[in-house]
């Protein structure tokens, strides 16, 4: 019972941490973003040391969309671990089976999916983007990600029906 | 609700008293005590059983059927 405890203790530490880290993320990213337009020749001049020949204008596009597609996932992620954070907290008090609960992991399934959808323009950036060069994301889709997507979505119906089997269980004698 | 349940007035018949009966069928008096005011959502056979042994009694004196006369229910 103690080792579950701090099992539950630790998710939500880690949690909490990973929470405050992809808010600095969102920010760094949207500061960095901005400061494409602001420090336009500082960003070119970074993008040109490594490879004079770059197109810049092209690769200054393909960066911003990029950072775009993160100030996305670094948002999806936010939906995804301020609903986990509040689940573990339900654990904690020692009531996690209530149809709150089946909302929050519905709204994880959601960001979850659109984490996954946010492979498509990685890909399409990776795969049309020469300019990035060695910037460019992974085009990669993962087989994983959807079969937690969905089993998250999966989950939350069985926790809608099990907190409602549970509410008619509470005034049974 | 229209079931209603009887539960004092066998135990008045019976002179037991609800801590009594609690003791007796093992079930909690704060349990007890939600079936006796008629706030109970459902029973178990396992516990109308318990308490029809101990009162030694039917569980039509326990529980009664009374429409409700509200429209619409």
């Amino acid at each position: 019972m103690r080792k579950r405890e701090g099992l539950i203790w630790g998710a939500s530490v880690i949690v909490r941490i990973a929470c405050i880290s992809n808010r600095l993320f969102l920010l760094a990213v949207a500061i960095g973003l901005a400061a494409t337009w602001i420090l336009a020749g500082f960003f070119g001049r970074l993008l040109a040391e490594p490879n004079p020949e770059v197109n810049l204008p092209a690769a200054m596009t393909g960066i911003r969309l990029l950072m775009l597609i993160g100030i996305a996932m670094a948002v999806a992620t936010d939906r995804l671990l301020v609903p986990l954070a509040k689940i573990i907290a339900t654990a904690r008090a020692g009531d996690p089976f209530i149809l709150a609960n089946a909302q929050r992991l519905q709204a994880i399934g959601w960001a979850l999916l659109a984490l996954q959808l946010l492979d498509i323009p990685c890909a399409l950036l990776a795969r049309f983007w020469p300019s990035l060069g060695s910037a460019a994301p992974s085009g990669d889709v993962s087989v994983g990600g959807w079969i937690a997507t969905l089993m998250v979505f999966v989950l939350s119906r069985v926790f809608a029906v099990g907190s409602v089997m549970r509410d008619e269980l509470a005034g049974t004698v | 609700m229209p079931i209603i349940v009887h539960l004092d007035e066998v135990l008045a018949r019976r002179r037991m008293s609800l801590t009594e009966l609690s003791e007796a069928v093992d079930i909690t008096l704060a349990n007890l005590s939600i079936l006796k005011t008629g706030k109970a959502k459902a029973v178990r056979f396992s516990t109308l059983e318990a308490i029809c042994d101990v009162l030694e009694c039917q569980p039509g004196e326990i529980l009664s059927y009374r429409p409700d006369d509200r429209p619409g229910s």
